[in-house]
């Protein structure tokens, strides 16, 4: 019998220990002290000891009971606290990670990459600081062409090497596109080129440092058509359907024809205001490829075309949100960064 | 270059109906864009973006003369009218006529010379029209003679000059390259030293023109002039671009014969200007027509004299295209634009206009021609279809998702200029000579590319010190380290700066990113002074022997300098070697059957005894029933001893077969505490 209380006692009290929720807990309570629960079968039990063991056995069963009983309570308290704080205050708040934030040329980088790779162009990057050749002279500028001064270019003092030629900080992305040439040798191609780029400026539309957008496609067949439909697929993703876009002629001398893509003014949709060319915002420049170009690439004008493109993604960013002046965001000021 | 026109100006010569809203508009979409529509009281003015291979575009008749071909084509009712003069008869109209006698020394240096004396001139101020003309182009009038030759300027494109024929001694003008050192007194008063290699023409040894750029003041037209020697060239292009960019003196005539002028055209410009001096300034023919055109030459004349013809296949331009267009429509735009345009074998042989010469080489121009008269916008539109390439993008792609990743670990981006001062550049310990300087600063602030990003973002971290005092930041940049006669090195660089904060903070948020690289690193203790970096409080870690980055304090010669209160844990990690190393491969391992026995040892160090190296040691002498070793605890207390820290270890006993019997448990934990005793002296606490 002594055995038998201590058993019980230990497995009920295992039981309990062990139970996770109320519904179990009062089902182990049931099966202890219900009727034909195991302390109720042990008490009955006692009628049938002799009757000088009776009062021992009869104080030990109640202990071992009360013992459970506070354990039992216990436990029902600890896990009613678990589940219920009773009155809460929801608008008050809440227990927050502190979160940083992601500078808006990022952002801006992350969504244009993000589109441009469903349309099969890979993401590659290229030297910031280049040789001249890669820079103007392969590219069909070469030296004291007029056309150089569009680019405003930052020189490094360096030696010159013969055909590489000196070093300046790339003043567009475009020096990719040789190197893309180069390192894959055949087409098709689709590359993009993110990074950093210079040109001597510095005002409300410019910064010394910004950062350039390039794209490439070289395949059989390309044609200005699916240079359209390329720009139309970006834009009616990165500014949103009712936003179109047009080419207008100009001029780059790495591309012929030569255009500028220009998007519909997202303040007039397209009326015309004084934010914008006659309801238009110049997005970037764009064009086909020169066989110049393609053949400094070592790659058949004969065989392949292709097209270029390339723009200012802090140019993208004024033109989507309300910074209007694009110095901000190369200020740093910490009340700037954590607004986006 | 933008050059405005005023719009009652350009109708002289383009007679339409058109308004001139919609006027911009087809010159916008086909031609030369319109950048401004200027609304004056009576005038409206275009801004118009000349572009550096249209350089006929930098005048109102040449304007004219594209909308004529833009309008006709999409059927407006227009016509071309060229301003009068143009093919006036230039002989003398007095019987003995003036000499002028003229040398060119080099005749690469002026593909044609025009010029001609006109006598009798009447030196006054221009009629209004003209006077209004100019002003509204930006141009201030100053007396008929000189008005006119800015007014042809604007017209026709063709810079031009004047000379007092009297203040011109001995009747002679050698033209040629100057020699450094030279000097002349250019009209705006300003005495000008020149380089070698600009052209000058030198009268009786003294200089009287800086050609296309300015003249000089000693031969200037005055109100006492009265014969003019009228001057039209063309110059070689790049002594001019030279020459302008030596001396950073740019003129709208300089900007005009940098790009190349029409060479057949310069008769004509003559021809006008004398016509305008006759009606404005009552002046008369007084010599020969001067005119020297150097057909000669090889290397000028050849694009602007020898009539080039280019072929197009059809085909090339329907698959640029990506319709099919007739042959003969694509030949009727080239005649309208001025082209000799002939058809053979689906095939058009083209020959550009004069005003066009140089731009006009390859199939792909009279593409581009063809393309924007016909219309961009009537192309289709359509997706790239053929094979996606399979290649591997670059560490950028990777760049994203870290800076995510670094984003929810609470972290805030900046971008800072990649170009820094010699006071930054000194801070780094880069000495200049070492470091990748520019050549043409924009200023002081910008002059060399930087070799960490750190101290930019000290830098970030001094303006906003006083907005919050738990400023993290990092950026994602290229750094740039110079190396000899070869690119310099640009590898992608990632820093952080957490300010008042602490080693271990910062050592955490390295073992996430880690983590999250799936890379494993190796800590040790940075072994040279670093001038970013104190020594004593910073780790250099290295991953498969190479060292990627250091993090720690940041030495506070830094943050003294930019007076930066409070303790700055920092890092750079250089992320294309990060990127480089092979990631961690997670493989499956069976998840135990059987629980473990978990005991903590607790002993008493050497406080500089380090913790990598007691892991270490327990690792190697608790294998392999030890699976696993926590840190949970360590202090330092005056009652363990001064120089003693006591660390609390979490061994975690666990096997595959069974539970480990309490006897294999105690014999490993004595061994390990016997080599902690026996390596670091330690002291095991019961």
């Amino acid at each position: 019998m002594d055995q038998n209380i201590r058993k019980t006692f230990d497995s009920t009290k295992a039981k309990v220990t062990s139970v996770k929720v109320l519904k179990d807990l009062q089902q182990v309570y049931i099966e202890t002290f219900g009727k034909g629960g195991q302390f109720t079968k042990l008490t009955k039990e006692i009628s049938k000891l002799p009757k000088r063991d009776r009062p021992r056995f009869g104080k030990l069963i109640n202990v071992a009971k009360k013992n459970l009983e506070t354990e039992f309570a216990r436990k029902r308290s600890e896990l009613k606290k678990e589940k219920s704080q009773g009155y809460i205050d929801v608008t008050a708040p809440g227990k927050k990670r502190a979160l940083g934030h992601l500078h808006l040329v990022s952002q801006a980088i992350e969504e244009i990459v993000y589109i441009f790779r469903q349309l099969g162009f890979h993401l590659q990057s290229y030297p910031e600081i280049d040789w001249d050749w890669y820079v103007f002279e392969s590219l069909n500028m070469p030296k004291n062409h007029p056309a150089r001064d569009d680019w405003e270019t930052f020189f490094v003092k360096s030696s010159l090497k013969p055909k590489l030629g000196s070093l300046v900080l790339t003043p567009h992305t475009s020096n990719g596109q040789i190197r893309e040439m180069e390192r894959l040798k055949h087409p098709p191609i689709r590359m993009l080129n993110v990074a950093r780029c210079y040109r001597r400026q510095i005002d409300i539309s410019h910064t010394p440092m910004f950062h350039q957008f390039e794209g490439l496609l070289i395949d059989k067949n390309v044609s200005i058509p699916t240079l359209k439909g390329t720009f139309d697929y970006f834009t009616t993703r990165f500014f949103g359907p009712q936003r179109i876009t047009r080419l207008r002629p100009h001029h780059f001398r790495f591309t012929e024809p030569s255009f500028e893509v220009d998007v519909t003014c997202s303040i007039c949709s397209g009326r015309g205001c004084r934010l914008c060319k006659d309801g238009w915002l110049e997005l970037g420049g764009a064009g086909m490829v020169h066989p110049k170009v393609l053949k400094n690439g070592k790659i058949d004008p004969s065989v392949y075309s292709g097209f270029a493109f390339g723009w200012g993604v802090e140019r993208t960013i004024a033109m989507k949100t309300d910074v209007n002046d694009i110095r901000l965001l190369y200020q740093n000021d910490i009340r700037f960064l954590e607004q986006f | 270059m933008n050059i405005k026109v005023p719009v009652s100006w350009l109708r002289e010569y383009l007679k339409t109906d058109v308004a001139a809203k919609t006027l911009a508009g087809y010159l916008s979409l086909s031609g030369p864009t319109i950048e401004r529509l200027e609304k004056q009281k009576d005038e409206i003015i275009f801004e118009v973006e000349v572009t550096s291979n249209r350089y006929d575009m930098a005048s109102i008749f040449g304007l004219a003369r594209e909308a004529n071909s833009i309008l006709s084509y999409r059927g407006e009712k227009c016509q071309l009218v060229p301003p009068k003069g143009l093919n006036l008869i230039l002989e003398p109209d007095i019987s003995s006529p003036l000499p002028l006698d003229v040398v060119i020394k080099n005749k690469s240096l002026c593909p044609r010379f025009t010029a001609i004396v006109v006598d009798n001139v009447k030196i006054k101020s221009s009629p209004a029209t003209i006077k209004n003309r100019l002003q509204k182009s930006g141009i201030r009038a100053i007396n008929n003679i000189v008005d006119i030759s800015n007014y042809i300027m604007l017209e026709l494109g063709q810079p031009m000059h004047t000379f007092d024929y009297d203040k011109i001694k001995k009747n002679r003008m050698i033209l040629r390259e100057s020699k450094e050192g030279e000097k002349i007194k250019t009209l705006d008063g300003q005495i000008r030293k020149l380089p070698q290699n600009a052209i000058v023409i030198e009268n009786d040894q003294r200089l009287i023109d800086l050609c296309g750029i300015m003249g000089g003041e000693n031969s200037q037209i005055t109100k006492r002039t009265k014969r003019v020697v009228l001057f039209v060239q063309t110059y070689n292009p790049i002594n001019i671009r030279k020459t302008t960019q030596v001396l950073s003196f740019r003129t709208e005539a300089a900007a005009r014969f940098e790009k190349g002028v029409d060479i057949e055209a310069i008769p004509q410009a003559l021809a006008r200007a004398v016509y305008l001096a006759k009606k404005i300034a009552g002046a008369k023919i007084a010599s020969e027509l001067t005119d020297i055109y150097q057909t000669a030459n090889p290397s000028i004349a050849l694009r602007a004299s020898k009539k080039q013809e280019t072929s197009l296949a059809i085909s090339k331009l329907n698959s640029y295209l990506g319709i099919d267009i007739k042959i003969e429509e694509a030949q009727k735009i080239l005649n309208l634009l001025g082209f000799s345009a002939k058809i053979q074998n689906q095939t058009i042989l083209a020959t550009a206009p004069s005003w066009r010469t140089s731009d006009i080489q390859d199939d792909v121009d009279l593409i581009e021609e063809i393309a924007r008269i016909y219309g961009y916008w009537r192309l289709p539109s359509k997706l790239p279809s053929g094979i996606v390439p399979d290649v591997p993008e670059s560490e950028l792609s990777k760049v994203i998702d870290l800076k995510k990743a670094l984003k929810f670990l609470g972290l805030t981006e900046v971008m800072t200029y990649s170009i820094i001062s010699k006071e930054l550049l000194f801070l780094t310990d880069t000495e200049e000579k070492n470091a990748i300087a520019l050549a043409n600063p924009l200023t002081s602030e910008w002059q060399f590319m930087r070799p960490t990003l750190l101290v930019s973002l000290v830098n970030v971290i001094a303006k906003n010190q006083n907005l919050k005092s738990d400023i993290k930041i990092f950026e994602v940049a290229k750094t740039y380290l110079k190396t000899e006669n070869e690119l310099p090195k640009q590898d992608l660089m990632f820093a952080a700066i957490f300010q008042n904060s602490t080693f271990y903070e910062i050592k955490g948020f390295i073992e996430n990113i880690f983590a999250i690289l799936d890379r494993d690193a190796k800590w040790q203790k940075l072994e040279k002074e670093d001038e970013l970096f104190e020594k004593d409080q910073t780790a250099q870690i290295t991953v498969l022997g190479q060292e990627i980055g250091r993090v720690g304090i940041l030495n506070s010669k830094v943050s003294d300098h930019f007076a930066i209160a409070g303790q700055l844990a920092s890092c750079e990690i250089n992320l294309t070697r990060l990127f480089d190393s092979p990631q961690i491969l997670n493989t499956y391992k069976n998840i135990p059957k059987y629980p473990p026995v978990i005991e903590d040892i607790s002993a008493i160090f050497d406080s500089k005894a380090p913790v990598g190296e007691i892991v270490a040691e327990v690792k190697k002498s608790g294998s392999p029933l030890v699976k696993k070793i926590e840190i949970i605890d360590v202090f330092e207390d005056e009652k363990i001893g001064t120089g003693k820290k006591s660390v609390t270890l979490r061994l975690t006993y666990q096997r595959s077969d069974r539970t480990p019997t309490q006897k294999e448990v105690t014999l490993v934990r004595e061994k390990i505490s016997a080599r902690l005793t026996k390596t670091f002296r330690a002291q095991i606490r019961k």
